[in-house]
This record gives C-alpha cells, structure tokens and sequence, in this order.
C-alpha cells in the first residue's frame, strides 16, 4: 500500500468520502484518512473543512494516529481558532498521560498552534511538564516556553516561567541545558536589558561541563553562548580556550565554527607573547583547512569566513597557500572567493607561486573567472612591490593573447600599476596603445584613455588617439565622457600649441551638448579654471596624485573587528553587519524652510504625543530631528523651573565610527541662557590612540561657529569617552544651505579629517529679546500681504492658553497679545532669529477642542531674503574647483558631500542683498 | 533559528512543506526560492540566498532542493550540516531518498521532522534516539531483491566469497522494527578515498591531497559491538612512525563521536556500537607526501599552426599502478579553444573512444591495466582570424583555451594513502538467525586531477 494515490486530483465528493473514513469505526481506516488529508495538505489543498471530524479522531490511543492528528492541527488552528478550543480538553489530558511521549506531544503542540486563546490553557499543563520526571518532556517543555514568550510574553513572565527556565540550566540531562539554553538567548533577545542569561564564572563552567556531554546541535547552542560573554581577566580567557580547544576537530562543520568563533573572540585577551598564543595559532589552521575538502555549499560559506580571519590574523593561515588554488571543478563562486583569498595571502614569500597560478587561471575557459584572475594579477602588483616587475610582464603576456576580453581587463589593471607606480612601466605603453581599437567596455575605455592623457608627453599621437574617441562622444558611457574631458584637458597643458582647438571642442562638447551635471560641472570648473588662470590650472590638473594602495580591497578595521565577533553566522557570508541599515547618505536628507513653520512649529505647540509629520522625518542618526525634537519641548521645560532651559534633544550619531577609521561622534544642540553650545561625545572604537582633534564649520545659514577651539585634553585612548560642550557663536560667514539648518562639520585628529552633517533644530536660534512690541506687532502685522500667510492646524493639543503661552515662552516663544474672540482664545506671539528675522504667528485655541490653528504670516523666512554675506565671486570658484578636483581622487562618501558644495554654487547662484 | 523547511523537487514543485514559527509568509515562500535561485546571475553564490529579511539556504541532493530559511542570523554551517543529515535521514528512513520515495512517504517525513527540529531548534539528527519517537513506517516501492544487479551503488562489495550485495539492499530504510525479522543482519564497510592532483606543464607535481572516510551502514539491532582493524602501521602526523615498514601515514584524522579509541593506540583497532544506519567512522587526510607512485602520468604534446588553424594534440597516458590493479571508467577532459570543428583521431586500443563534446576533448577509457601504456593523437581544427603567418608547425605557445587536461576515474580495492581494513568483527550474537553479512570495500576514486598542458 502506498501513499502515492493520495495525491490524485480533487474529485467532487473528496471531502465527503473522506469524512466518512474519518468517522469510521476502524482505526486502520481512520488512520489512513488522515494521512490522506495531510498528504492533501501538503500539496496545497484546503480541506479545513474536515477540522472537527479530524479533531474528533484524537481521543485514541494509537500514538501513530494521535500524532497525524496533531500534524494536522498545528497546520489549521490558526485559521480555526474557535474550533481549536475543542482540542484544548484533549491536549490538557494528554499532557497526563502516563506515555512521556504522549505529554511531549501534547505540550509541543500546544505551543505551535499559535492561538491567543489557547494560552491561559496552556500554563498549568506547561507548568507540570517543566518539572516532569522524563527529560525528553522538559526539554520539550522548555523550548515551549520560548513559543508561549513569542505569543504572550507578559503572561510568561507573571507565571514565572522564567525563573523555572533558568533552573534548567542546572538540569542533569545534557539536552534539557542545550534547550533552555536556546531558549533563554532567544527570549533575552527581545529584553536586551534583562539580565536573563547572567552569564558568570559559575555558569560559564556550568555550561562548558555540558558542552562536553550534549549532542553536537546542542554543542552549537553552548558555543555561541559563550562567545557572548567577555572574560574578567586573560587566565579566564585562557582556560576557556582550553576547554573550548578539543571542539575543533569535531567532524559538525558548525561545531568548529561555532569553536574558532569563541577562540578568535577570546584570543584578542591573550598576550601575544604568551606561549599559548602561539600554539592557539597552529591549532586554528587545520580546521580550517578540514573544510575545505567539504561540499562546494559547505565550501563557499567556509571560504567567506576564511576571508574574515585572513584579514583579521592572516598568521593562521599563511602556510596554507596551496589549500586554496582553483580546482577545475570547482563551481564559480568557490573559484572566485578562493581567488580572493589568495590575494590576500600573497607575500613576497610566495608569490611567484601566485603568479604562475594566477596565470594559468587567465587561460581558462570560464569568462568571469578569467577576469577576476587578471584582475588578481593587477592586485598582486600593487600589494607586493617586488613582484610589480613580473606582474606587468605577466599582464603583457596575456595583452598577446589578443583575447578581447583578457586585453580589456589587463588595460584597466595596468592604469592601477601606474598609479602605484609612476614612472617605472611606462615603456609598456606602446603595446597598449596597439590594442586600442579592440576595446570596447567602458572600463577599459576610460582606463586607456587616462593611460593617454596621463603620459600625453610621452605619446606622439596623443591627440590623434584622444581625437578618435571624441567623435562618438555622445554615444560614450559617462565614465569615459569624464575621463576624456579630463584627458584632453591635460594634453592641452601639456601640448597647449597643437591641441587647442581640441579642447574647445571638448569642452563645448561637455557643457553645451550634454546634460549630465557631473559632466557639465566638470567641464565649466575646467574652462574657468583655464580661462581665468592657466597657470594655476596646470598646478591643479597635472598635481602630484596621492598613490593608491591595496588597503582599498580591505574590509575597514572597525567593521572587520564586528565581523569577527559575527564568525559563523549569516552575516559572515554577506560580509555585512546585521540590521545594518541602508548606508548613510547626506543627500537623503530633504527639508526645506517651509518646515520651518510647518513642522517646526506645528509640533512645536502639539501635544508630547505628537507625530511629527513625514517632511521632517529625519533619519536619527544624521542629528537631531528638528519635528520630534522640538515635540518634547514641553514636557521637559514645564517641570524644570530653569530662565531659559529649552529643550536637548538626545545625543544622536553624528558620524558612525566605520566612516571615520574608528572614531565615533555623537551629540546634540543646546540653548543655555543665550548661549548656543554643541555638546559633543567623541568615542574612540579604534586600536590606537587619538588625539590633535580640531573641528571646523562649513558656512552655514545662520553662520554658526566654534566660538572656541575644540578642546581634548587627554589623548583619547581605545575604547574611551570624553564628553564636551563646545560653545557656538553665530558670528561666521553665512551661505544659505538646503535645508536650511543643515551645518556641515568637519573634524580633526592625528588619523584623518572627517566629514559629516547633520540638522541643528532652530530652536536653538531664537533669542531671549524676542518679544516684539504691542504696536510694532500690529503694524508689521497689517503689512504682510495675505498670500504671504500660511496656516495649519495642530491636533492633539490639550493645553489651555495660559499652558502653551508658559510652555513657549521658556523656549523663547513670546506672547504678544491675548484676546477672547467668540469663545475662542487667540494668541499673538513673536521670536527673533539670532540673524534679527522676525518670525510672528497667531494661535488660535478652542477651549475643549484639542487642536489649536496657527496662522503665520512668512514673509521674513524665505530662504532667498537671508542676509548673504558679500563674497568674492573668484574666492568662490576657485574653491569649488579645488574641492571638485580632490573629489575625483577621493572615495564616493566624501565626494557626494563635497558635490553638495559645487550645487549649491552652479544651481543656485550667491546673490547679493539689495 | 530555522523558519520552514521545505523539500522541492528539480522542477521546483514542493513535496514537503513545514513551517515551525509561524513568522514566516507562509507556503509562497518556496516559490519564491525557486524563482529566484533560477534567476540567479552566474557568478553569485546560491548558496545563502536573502530576500526581503529572510534568508535561504539549501542543498542539492538526489535532484531534489533540501531548504531551510530563516530570518534570523543564524549559523549558515549548522544549517548546511542539518540539511545534509536530514537527507542521510530520510535515506534511512524512506530507503533512499527521491521524489518518489518522499511523496509516498509524507506523514512519515512530517514525523520526523517534527521530532528532529522544536521551533526551529535542532534537537537530534541521530537515527537511533530517533528511533525510539518515530510511529510510521516507511512504504517501500518494491521489494528487495538479493539478485537485484541492476546498478552497483556506492555501498556493497564488488564480489566477497564469490556473493554479490547489490545496491539496493543497502538502499533500503533501517528501520526494521516491526517488520518482518527475517532481513538480513548487514554491514556494509566502505574505505573511499578522493585525490586531488595539481600537475604543472612541466611535470612536477604541484598538489596532492587525499581525503579518506571510513563508511559504514549497518543493519544490525543497535548496540551491537564491532571491531574495526586497521592497518597495523597506521600513523598519524608527521613524527609518528611505526613498525618497520615504510608506514601508512596520514596529516590529520577525526573519528565520529561514538568511537572508542582504547584499542587504537597499540593495535589500531576502532571499537562501536554503531546505532543502524549511515556513519562516518573515520575522516583523514594526506597532503603533498604520497605513499605510492601517482595512478596516472600524462605526457601531452602539442603542435599549433596559427596560420592554418590546424592543432594537433597528442597524448600519451601512463597507468603506475601495480599490474595487477586496473582503473575504471577513465575519462580524460580537456577543454578546447573556442570554435573547434573537425577531429580526427588515432587511438592506441579499440574500447577507447574519444569526442568532441561542450568545447572539449573527451577521451573514454573503460579499463586500465596498472602498468600500461596508451595514447591518442588527436588533430583539430580552430577556425578564427588568422594569426601572423607561421612556418610549419610550431610547438610553443598554445592557443587559448586549451587544457588544462582534467581525468576521472575510479580505483576500486586501491586506496592511495594505503589504508586497508584489516578485520571487521562483530560480537554481536545472531539470535537463530544466520551468521551477519559483512561486506568490506575499497575504493579510491579521482576528486580533481588536472595535468596542466
């Protein structure tokens, strides 16, 4: 008898005919319906429809059919919740019974069928079954507790449940620990702060006692455990990794993984010049070097980790070149992550083995591999300087081949060798240039032609060759449209007699013809720049570049320390972070002036609960956001009985410390007694000390400025914290920004200069003689043409009059005038812009209606009528052509926020007060 | 922690379907996989897959896709394990593992994974506890057959005593408990080695690795005790050595958790109690210091006329295992320039065949004697543009694309490191029945040995 006719079609009295096996009197009938109905269920087939003719078949004592009986019901209780309550009864007493199987079965089940209700049924049963005699019960009982959390937590934690899980850890059956293990992490994940899994020297011990007892999966449980805890001192490191060591030649792949995880962890902790430091070392190679001879899925992910570890402590490994050449039968992305990993071994000691691999990898069939082998070729050379000579002459080698692709991916390695190493292989470029016309990737394009306009002096056909390309320019891609402008522009500073009716033509080209803004901005810089001073041009086109070196293809160090912690998991094989959000762009903010009154003030009146609306939804990490920020604003002035205490929003991550090599800045603005001051958190999450911090402003709209220089008294050691208020003065220079309270920073120390921005809410700005005068408030009033008006509505404001005009004066929110109209409280109030805007608004609040109408005439606040300073058109071009320039040379984040700078100067011009 | 697990089969239909949180989209999900592991570009891995917050990770196995998702970050090698033991399971459990098998045996899988995964938590893969919570028994398609010849699976000697086990009586499920008494009480031992070779094009040897593993399944009642003795000059690392041969050694072993090792330091003897079903005794392996001579030694050489187009390729393919030992199923590999058309050939023995095959050269070998000596001479033609004019044929500078020459072969009662199975005994006491069947097996067989041109 076989189960294959189950899966025949729906016919029309399916249903039926199965009902009435289901309701049979003999038990081999009605066990063969069932598997009917949940081989119907497997397929897709909705015979919910049986439910309590299924239902009805529990009660027996036939564990085989009890147990499909169940199956079924885990599958349709949530779609069934009131019939599910049927079944309760039966899983209560089953949960009695005297078979340990039947009270597994019942508790395990109980917990899948994921029913509200069902619940306040399940606690007593589960409560017995915790301290069941049989382990295979409560082992069963103690992941139930990790389902009854993730439906009703607050009910597990008022039974105590909890405390009876942690008893568990204690328990005698290896299995039993594994599973409240399991359970416990999970449910601390969703309360970070409970201190559910306290994890100290006792039960570290506790848990390295069952580690060496329990089954292989529960070993993996224990493992990551561990790898949370942070040792007291490194003897406590040392002999955990004693402990831990023998798990690394576990034939479960996870298990050594899951060990060298906890190992890595904890070596960080051990001095280096320990003995067994050393010996960890040699003890991590085989291992890893073990899964390599797995399955190719096994492989792939083992490799992504190796990667990780090569970086971290490529000590482990170096030994081990060979484990990871290519094998022919490799699948791809095995190939190519090997490929990478070769890389990142390669040192002068054998790299000459690395070539030849490297090589006869460039011959191979597979298009994809073959490039990324080239390209390896190129790495190498810029990694290990001794081998560039043999590198290149390799790369000429395969230039030979005159297959396409192989000479297009040498060409654009070739440029990178250049830029490593100036003036060494510049007789190569005659070979190149024979190659030209087979190029047709982008790519190579443009590398070619920077080759060219790079060595322009040396080439004699320079303008020929660059000519050629000019006459499809429009059909080019951008990057060689940018690269060719550029080009030319160096051959005529270099060539400037023969080549000027070349550049002309492609500078017209650029900025007439096209309308990509890179490309535009581009070619007007150039043209300014060669126009105005020639002279200066050739100093800023034709500058020493800085070199490039291998460090680019490294994970940066911050971000590989997170990794390492992440050994093992998913995000080692995506090489990212989890819940790593989309990656921090300054473009991504978008707030305009308009907010200002909108969602400024809006919230500013509403109530705590307030939502500030979406236009001032800022990302939290890139500063205080202006809407929610300004929210807050009553609750904590009303109580605090300061003159002019407004509100601090939350420190908030300026700058993450992978963008800044380590260095981490956080912070928020506040406004002490007419005195406007930044309250800075710098960490160092870096190895090595920092200090020399400085901090600069970009002119912004209101001409913030340090009024002091950044202040560090200490060297900022790893791991440390200093806090400092850092006084602001709004004396500076002034440009208007967009948005409008967007405060470009840059800051300093001995490593690098980082760039950041974030949004400054404008309360801040509003200053203590804001209160205008009765009659100068009226008139200016009058004088504002209506269209000039905007108005909107706050909900949710339950403050009567005298409320919101306390709570908006403390943050220098003035009234000027109350009167009664119609029942209805209006409210004239006035502040001042630190920059002497006056900004008047009109409230009008309906007693016992929660929502208060704001009328704000707005003349003052568009953005074109803020003051601008009088600045040096030349001063300004000048600059933007320089910070384009470093632009190009610098990684994406950088150039993206310097780009803000030269749109604010093409898009929208300076313009002059009248 | 897991979310679902599902099995699918090659055309992406699922068989199996078991959700264990509840947090996920439900069944949809398999669709989603299997339309976006078929979308996927060429050179990202399928392996770890991730759509909007959940994560796929799966296995290829007997034509059906094993897969787990989960949308937590979680260890992609335990899941990867779990879904290799999960295959080894069904296989015991179902008697092997396919479409048909899984599809005829539903409520028996649900069971077991019931059993095998809590909440997406793993609490045992070990077919034995196992045994003690699973109800169902497995519905077999047919009934087995001790003449069954019909194909020689990875398990069952080749001839022992003049008997022959065949494939399917290792391919039939353990589980056994209620059923008929009568089958037979079995072991099946496998020693299978894998050899990677790395040979230069100029003959020296770059890379040699052997990976060995110790198999064994067994169909005895659990608990029964065997003793597995292995060759007495077995040794470990690279200090170690024994008796006064030249030594079997090898870099590093692991044996499986149920071994006791008591016997193993003075007279290399593994003692068990196997539970029923498949194990991995015993893992080594041996790199760069090979025992014996490789099996193989090609000796190529080629002649390429750019200007006419013409290649000519011969290859001279030497077997260096002991005469009395041969190969099977030789078939050599090499991967041409594009766009050859003609062959033209000339082998050294009429069961050879060779063709052109997916922009390669294949050359089948059926049977190799140790010790012999054949070759194939082999003219193609590369149409393309024609290089610079060329006077004659020309040795040097091969075109692309050709090589490097990859072989496969299997090398059954040979095993590279020298490993053997000295004895297996079993102390078990068969109750009336007859004696138990012990089948041993060696076997070595290629895992990548590329000769590079």
């Amino acid at each position: 008898m076989t189960d294959s006719k189950y899966f025949t079609t729906t016919k029309k009295g399916e249903i039926f005919e199965l009902k009435a096996e289901l309701n049979s009197d003999k038990k081999e009938k009605k066990k063969e319906a069932v598997k009917k109905v949940i081989a119907s269920m497997t397929v897709g087939k909705d015979v919910s429809a049986l439910f309590p003719d299924v239902v009805n078949c529990m009660q027996t004592d036939n564990l085989e059919l009890k147990k499909l009986v169940y199956l079924y019901l885990m599958n349709y209780a949530k779609s069934q919740p009131d019939m599910a309550i049927m079944a309760v009864n039966t899983f209560v007493k089953d949960c009695e019974d005297p078979n340990p199987l039947i009270r597994a079965l019942a508790v395990r089940t109980m917990g899948c069928i994921r029913v509200d209700k069902i619940t306040e049924y399940l606690c007593e049963p589960l409560r017995k079954c915790l301290k069941d005699e049989d382990p295979y019960v409560r082992k069963t009982a103690a992941v139930c507790v990790a389902k009854l959390h993730d439906i009703n937590a607050q009910l597990v934690e008022d039974q105590g449940f909890l405390d009876t899980l942690k008893d568990l850890i204690s328990d005698s059956n290896p299995m039993v620990v594994a599973n409240a293990v399991a359970a416990l992490s999970e449910i601390a994940e969703s309360h970070p702060s409970s201190n559910l899994l306290d994890l100290n020297p006792q039960s570290i011990n506790k848990l390295l006692t069952a580690l060496n007892e329990c089954t292989e999966w529960g070993q993996i449980f224990i493992l990551d455990c561990l790898a949370n805890y942070t040792p007291k001192d490194d003897r406590e490191a040392q002999s955990i990794c004693e402990r831990v060591t023998p798990r690394l030649s576990h034939a479960n792949s996870a298990v050594v993984l899951s060990a060298v995880k906890v190992l890595m962890k904890f070596m960080e902790m051990l001095s280096k010049d320990l003995d067994y430091y050393g010996t960890l070392l040699k003890k991590l190679a085989p291992p890893l070097v073990t899964l390599l001879s797995a399955e190719p899925e096994l492989q792939y992910v083992a490799l992504r980790n190796i990667n990780l570890i090569v970086q971290k402590r490529p000590e482990i490994l170096k030994h081990e070149m060979k484990v990871f050449f290519v094998k022919y039968n490799d699948p791809i992305y095995v190939k190519l992550e090997k490929l990478d990993i070769m890389i990142r071994l390669a040192s002068q000691a054998n790299i000459a083995q690395v070539l030849a691999e490297l090589k006869e990898y460039a011959t191979e069939v597979d298009v994809d591999f073959v490039r990324k082998a080239v390209r390896a070729i190129g790495r190498c050379a810029i990694k290990v300087e001794q081998s560039a000579e043999r590198c290149v002459s390799t790369l000429l080698d395969l230039i030979q081949t005159k297959v396409n692709y192989v000479v297009q991916e040498a060409i654009v390695v070739i440029k990178d060798i250049f830029r490593k190493y100036p003036n060494k292989y510049e007789s190569v470029i005659a070979t190149l240039c024979e190659n030209l016309d087979s190029l047709d990737e982008p790519e190579a394009r443009a590398a070619m032609i920077w080759i060219v306009g790079e060595y322009a002096e040396r080439i004699d056909n320079a303008d020929e060759l660059l000519e050629s390309f000019l006459e499809g320019f429009h059909d080019e891609s951008t990057q060689v449209q940018l690269q060719l402008l550029t080009g030319i522009v160096k051959l005529f500073l270099k060539k400037p007699t023969e080549t000027q009716e070349l550049v002309q033509q492609v500078l017209s080209l650029a900025t007439q013809d096209s309308d990509n803004p890179d490309l535009r901005d581009r070619g007007y810089i150039y043209w300014r720049l060669l126009s105005t001073d020639p002279v200066a041009a050739k100093e800023v086109v034709l500058a020493e570049k800085p070199l490039i070196s291998e460090e680019t293809d490294l994970i940066e160090p911050t971000l590989l320390d997170e990794l390492i912690c992440y050994i093992g998991t998913l995000a080692s094989v995506y090489h990212k972070p989890p819940m790593s959000g989309p990656p921090l762009t300054t473009s991504s903010v978008q707030m305009g002036a308009v907010d200002l009154l909108g969602g400024g003030l809006d919230s500013l009146i509403g109530g705590t609960n307030f939502v500030a609306p979406p236009t001032a939804a800022v990302p939290a990490s890139l500063g205080a956001p202006i809407g929610s920020g300004l929210s807050d604003l009553f609750d904590l002035t009303s109580g605090v009985g300061t003159l002019s205490g407004s509100y601090v929003a939350p420190k908030a991550v300026w700058l993450p410390a992978m963008k800044a090599k380590g260095l981490e800045i956080s912070g928020t603005f506040t406004r002490q007694v007419g005195s406007i001051s930044m309250d800075l958190q710098l960490t160092n999450k870096a190895l090595q000390v920092m200090t020399d911090f400085a901090i600069q402003f970009n002119r912004n709209s209101f001409g913030l400025a340090p009024a002091a220089p950044l202040q560090v008294h200490a060297p900022l050691s790893p791991n440390q914290t200093v806090e400092i208020s850092l006084p602001l003065s709004t004396v500076g220079s002034v440009m208007k920004m967009e948005p409008l309270n967007n405060l470009q920073v840059a800051v300093k120390n001995n490593i690098d200069v980082f760039y950041f921005s974030t949004l400054y809410p404008l309360h801040i700005l509003f200053v203590e003689d804001g209160k205008m005068d009765r009659q100068m408030f009226l008139a200016t009033w009058k004088d504002i043409p209506n269209e000039n008006e905007a108005q909107f509505q706050i909900r949710d404001c339950p403050l009567n009059a005298e409320a919101v005009s306390s709570k908006l004066q403390s943050s220098n929110i003035f009234t000027v005038a109350k009167r009664n109209v119609e029942g209805q409280d209006m409210l004239y109030q006035s502040l001042k812009l630190t920059n002497g805007i006056w900004v008047l608004a009109e409230l009008r609040i309906q007693p016992g209606n929660p929502s208060c109408t704001v009328r704000a005439p707005a003349p003052t606040l568009r953005p074109w009528s803020l003051p601008f300073v009088p600045c040096q058109g030349v001063v300004l071009v000048e600059d933007a052509v320089q910070a384009s320039l470093q632009a190009w040379l610098e990684p994406e984040s950088v150039r993206s926020l310097k780009r803000t700078f030269l749109e604010s100067f093409h898009i929208h011009p300076v313009r002059l007060p009248r | 922690m897991i979310s679902q697990f599902f099995i699918l089969s090659s055309k992406g239909d699922p068989l199996i379907y078991k959700d264990f949180r509840g947090d996920s989209g439900g069944r949809d999900v398999a669709e989603l996989f299997y339309r976006k592991l078929t979308g996927l570009p060429g050179d990202e891995s399928p392996v770890v897959m991730h759509h909007d917050g959940r994560h796929f990770i799966h296995i290829r196995h007997s034509s059906l896709y094993l897969v787990v998702t989960t949308s937590e970050n979680v260890s992609p090698f335990s899941l990867l394990e779990l879904l290799s033991r999960l295959a080894t399971l069904l296989g015991d459990y179902c008697g092997s593992l396919g479409e048909g098998t899984i599809s005829r045996n539903v409520a028996l899988v649900y069971e077991l994974l019931d059993e095998v995964l809590d909440y997406g938590y793993v609490q045992t893969t070990s077919t034995e506890m196992l045994r003690n919570f699973i109800q169902t028994e497995a519905v077999v398609s047919k009934p087995f057959s001790l003449f069954d010849l019909s194909s020689v699976g990875l398990f069952g000697a080749e001839t022992q005593q003049s008997k022959v086990a065949p494939s399917s009586a290792a391919s039939r499920p353990v589980l056994s408990s209620r059923s008929d008494q009568s089958q037979k009480n079995e072991v099946f031992l496998d020693v299978v080695e894998r050899l990677s070779v790395l040979i230069a094009s100029n003959g020296s040897l770059l890379k040699v690795d052997v990976q060995g593993e110790i198999r064994l399944k067994s169909f005895l009642p659990s608990g029964s005790e065997m003793r597995i003795g292995l060759t007495e000059e077995f040794c470990v690392g690279k200090s170690e050595l024994r008796g006064y041969g030249p030594g079997i050694r090898v870099d590093e072993v692991s044996f499986h958790s149920s071994v006791n090792l008591d016997e193993f330091e003075s007279h290399r003897i593994l003692r068990l109690q196997p539970p029923q079903g498949e194990l991995t005794v015993m893992r080594y392996q041996l790199s760069d210091d090979l025992p014996s001579p490789l099996p193989f030694r090609l000796f190529p050489s080629v002649q390429w006329d750019r200007g006419s187009g013409r290649l000519q390729v011969y290859l001279k393919l030497r077997c260096d295992l002991p005469s009395k030992s041969q190969a099977l199923n030789v078939r050599l590999h090499l991967p041409l320039p594009r766009g050859v058309v003609s062959l033209s050939q000339e082998l050294s023995s009429p069961e050879q065949k060779a063709e052109l095959a997916e922009g390669a050269l294949r050359w089948d070998l059926p049977r190799v004697q140790g010790g012999s000596q054949l070759s194939g001479l082999f003219q193609m033609d590369v149409p393309g543009p024609p290089g610079p004019p060329s006077h004659g044929l020309s040795t040097s500078a091969p075109p692309l694309g050709l090589g490097p020459a990859s072989l496969s072969f299997e090398l059954p009662r040979h095993t590279c490191s020298g490993l053997q199975v000295r004895f297996l005994r079993l102390a078990f006491r068969p109750c009336g029945n007859a004696n138990p069947h012990k089948w041993v097996r060696h076997l070595s067989h290629s895992d990548a040995y590329v000769i590079r041109i």
